[in-house]
């Protein structure tokens, strides 16, 4: 082709080397998501998380009424009492502690987990990726487990403590990885 | 995989913390890298091979496993 029509030729690879120039510029934008936040919203995370949960740990052990204190009006998409029939779209009166708490400790957690660390790298993000991994089975055998022993009201509660726990061992598992592995390397030296 | 990054880097008399920061990488990595216990990313066994001026199969050796 080239000796037919040398212009036509060089413009073809003209095109081409920029075509290729571009595709060799996507692929690092692409692998640098890795959908984390910035470090700095780690403590922000952990100011969240752990007041949160203790605060839930202690009202939940000492049999705390969330329904009965600060109370205000809510939106309720769904809604429903033991006897009466579910009510779509209302107004209610809600004790709201128990909401408060539960969200914190998910927003905390979420932060914590998914906040890059100091030296975020491909290394961390695969220690961050099996922890995840990791987490998520031992979860759900946890669930199995609970879910053939336990019966009755108490089962309720495993479900309620369940919204956070795959990410409450996430959290231990990565950062039990991050300090074994700083151990074992500051043994190097 | 094997690598030699350790004699690399001894020949060149630089400790893991040192590399890693010309790199760009955390010092686990390099440590994790040493020990065999990373593969490193297409990008990072580049990095490497550019420092070391190797070609990256001088560095990252494929075994009968892989």
């Amino acid at each position: 082709m080239c000796k037919i029509n040398k212009s036509l030729c060089k413009k073809f690879f003209t095109i081409s080397k920029k075509y290729i120039t571009f595709e060799f510029n996507l692929i690092p934008i692409f692998m640098k998501t890795h959908f984390l936040f910035p470090n700095k919203y780690k403590k922000f995370g952990w100011i969240l998380f752990v007041p949160s949960l203790l605060a839930g740990l202690i009202l939940f052990i000492s049999e705390f009424d969330f329904d009965d204190n600060f109370k205000i009006k809510v939106f309720a998409l769904i809604n429903d009492q033991l006897i009466s029939k579910p009510k779509y779209f209302t107004i209610v009166e809600n004790g709201i502690l128990d909401e408060l708490i539960l969200i914190s400790i998910i927003v905390g957690a979420l932060l914590i987990g998914f906040s890059k660390t100091k030296n975020e790298d491909e290394f961390i993000s695969k220690i961050r990726y099996e922890s995840l991994v990791w987490a998520t089975y031992f979860n759900f055998i946890l669930m199995i487990i609970a879910t053939l022993l336990i019966y009755g009201f108490q089962y309720f509660n495993i479900l309620l403590a369940n919204v956070f726990a795959m990410l409450l061992f996430f959290i231990i598992r990565f950062h039990y990885m991050i300090y074994k592995l700083n151990k074992s390397t500051s043994n190097d030296e | 995989m094997t690598n030699n990054l350790k004699v690399l880097r001894a020949i060149k008399n630089i400790s893991q913390e040192e590399l890693a920061k010309i790199i760009g990488v955390s010092r686990q990595t390099i440590n994790a890298m040493e020990k065999g216990k990373y593969a490193p990313s297409t990008i990072l066994a580049l990095k490497l091979a550019k420092y070391f001026k190797k070609n990256v199969d001088e560095i990252f050796v494929l075994e009968d496993a892989d």
